[in-house]
């Protein structure tokens, strides 16, 4: 095993990764909003919220489709490029995984038959079963995805056994691990967040075009909402999570911040340029005191440093603080955006009239991907050197594969996802630029009969109101 | 050419019977599930 396999593995997983990881977030948060669409629509009759429905439905199909077929791809690494890590680890967190399967895509797999298939042949109160069982099951693979992460991060519940495989001494702890909570929370804000960013984005690009579309002038208001409720709440689940941070990675927690010395009153450094060669940041624009505020609680409390660490035990920082501020300005420019919109609903008639405002929602529509992406940057980064943090060190996880091979994978990944996902991303985004359209009213009642020949009123126009046919 | 994605039925349109709509949603579910079980078997066949 050489560093170029090991360093090529990393790059793959993270290539990968960073794809996936952009339709699940969209998915979780698109099957809530379709099973919310449809309820409404249920309770008040109001076309639009079936309109909606119909228009996003096929933006959910197709991306549940590429995170799928993606997500296969993150399964199969682990034993291709990480079967060391496997081999140690999977009597632990395969389990996790097989659950995963288990309960939340199969029940995803069957229900978006009866979603996409069944309306009109189940009827409406069975199908909004299925589409609100289809949205159960995004949050259940949530919750199996982040348990084993969440474990990989703070390793519990578990024994080494002497040939160095790990076994789970106690399921539930493996299950719900310290940070556990906090985490699928995170997640699951952060996905609701990604989702309502698009459907916010996309509603404005078309209320530029016509502001008095009543289908995006309602999506509008619904995203809206989830910004002003959700990102302030995201804040504060982040902020909880963070301190988890502190207690049982504290290594992660200085570089996520940039604290080299460990101190009372430690700075909070707003940008900064951290140097492992100088061990310290070659120049930074601070806020003295804020950052033990921040972090502890407490502008007097004393919080570590990375030089309270071996070398060898800390994750590389500059990337880890950077992505963190990403995430964390993203946060707050959308605690702006919902502040804003909500203003502009409250005292102006309403954002649709408001140019400004509209280009602002689609600059941000993918910025819910990038959050989510510097997110498991912080998380996964940060948690090195360890791929299970004080168990097993990630360059002992990498399977005996020279760098060659890797490479060609890695190539092989880049051109093919460059080609599938280009396809898929440029049709979906085809779709969004269409816009929802109400459905015709041949989509929704039976095709005519023919007339038989000598009927009596058989040069009467066809009336749809119910006249003669 | 009829919609992939089937439309809620109109208002005026009569639902079939309960029977009918229950074995349809059990029968898609199997369905899905059934065609989820083959890929997933087929993909697991083909590491062996």
């Amino acid at each position: 095993m050489d560093f170029d396999a090991l360093l090529l593995s990393r790059l793959q997983f993270a290539f990968t990764i960073a794809f996936h990881i952009i339709f699940p977030s969209f998915t979780i948060g698109l099957a809530s909003y379709l099973a919310v669409l449809e309820g409404l629509w249920l309770t008040t009759r109001n076309e639009a919220f079936k309109t909606l429905y119909l228009f996003w439905i096929k933006i959910f199909a197709l991306s549940f489709g590429m995170g799928v077929v993606s997500g296969v791809v993150m399964s199969y690494q682990l034993g291709t490029n990480w079967s060391v890590f496997s081999a140690v680890a999977s009597p632990v967190i395969g389990p996790l995984f097989a659950y995963e399967v288990l309960t939340a895509f199969f029940l995803e797999a069957s229900f978006l038959g009866v979603m996409l298939f069944g309306w009109k042949k189940v009827g409406p109160g069975l199908h909004f079963a299925a589409t609100t069982l289809v949205a159960v099951g995004t949050v259940i693979s949530a919750f199996w995805i982040i348990a084993a992460n969440s474990w990989m991060q703070y390793p519990e519940g578990f024994t080494t056994l002497a040939d160095g495989t790990l076994r789970a001494t106690d399921f539930w702890q493996v299950v719900f691990t310290r940070t556990f909570p906090e985490r699928l929370t995170h997640m699951l804000l952060a996905a609701y967040l990604t989702t309502a960013l698009e459907v916010g984005g996309a509603s404005a690009w078309r209320l530029l075009r016509n502001a008095a579309d009543p289908e995006s002038r309602i999506a509008l208001r619904m995203a809206i909402g989830m910004f002003a409720i959700v990102a302030p709440l995201q804040l504060f689940v982040g902020d909880l999570s963070g301190k988890e941070v502190m207690e049982v990675q504290p290594a992660k927690l200085a570089a996520i911040e940039a604290f080299w010395e460990t101190r009372t009153e430690q700075p909070f450094h707003v940008a900064a340029w951290p140097d492992r060669a100088i061990e310290g940041n070659r120049w930074e624009l601070s806020i003295p005191r804020l950052g033990s505020w921040i972090t502890a609680g407490d502008a007097q409390a004393e919080v570590k440093g990375l030089k309270d660490f071996p070398p060898e035990d800390r994750p590389p920082v500059a990337i880890v603080f950077w992505a963190f501020r990403v995430m964390v300005g993203l946060g707050v420019a959308m605690i702006g955006l919902g502040a804003w919109g909500v203003w502009l609903i409250w005292r102006s008639g309403g954002p649709e009239r408001h140019p400004l405002y509209l280009r602002a929602a689609i600059l941000m529509s993918p910025m819910g991907f990038v959050a989510v992406i510097a997110g498991w940057i912080v998380a996964e980064v940060g948690r090195q050197p360890w791929v299970i943090t004080g168990v097993l060190r990630t360059r002992d996880a990498v399977s005996p594969i020279g760098a060659g091979e890797v490479s060609a994978s890695l190539l092989a990944f880049m051109v093919v996802y460059a080609i599938v996902f280009s396809v898929g991303v440029l049709y979906i985004l085809r779709l969004i630029a269409e816009g929802p359209r109400p459905v015709p009213a041949q989509d929704t009642e039976p095709p005519l009969k023919p007339r038989p020949p000598g009927y009596a009123l058989g040069a009467a126009p066809d009336d749809p109101e119910g006249g003669p046919r | 050419m009829p919609a992939i994605i089937e439309p809620p039925p109109g208002p005026q349109e009569p639902l079939p019977p309960l029977w009918k709509r229950l074995a349809w949603f059990v029968g898609l579910a199997v369905a899905a599930s059934g065609a989820t079980l083959i890929v997933a078997y087929g993909l697991r066949a083909l590491l062996k």
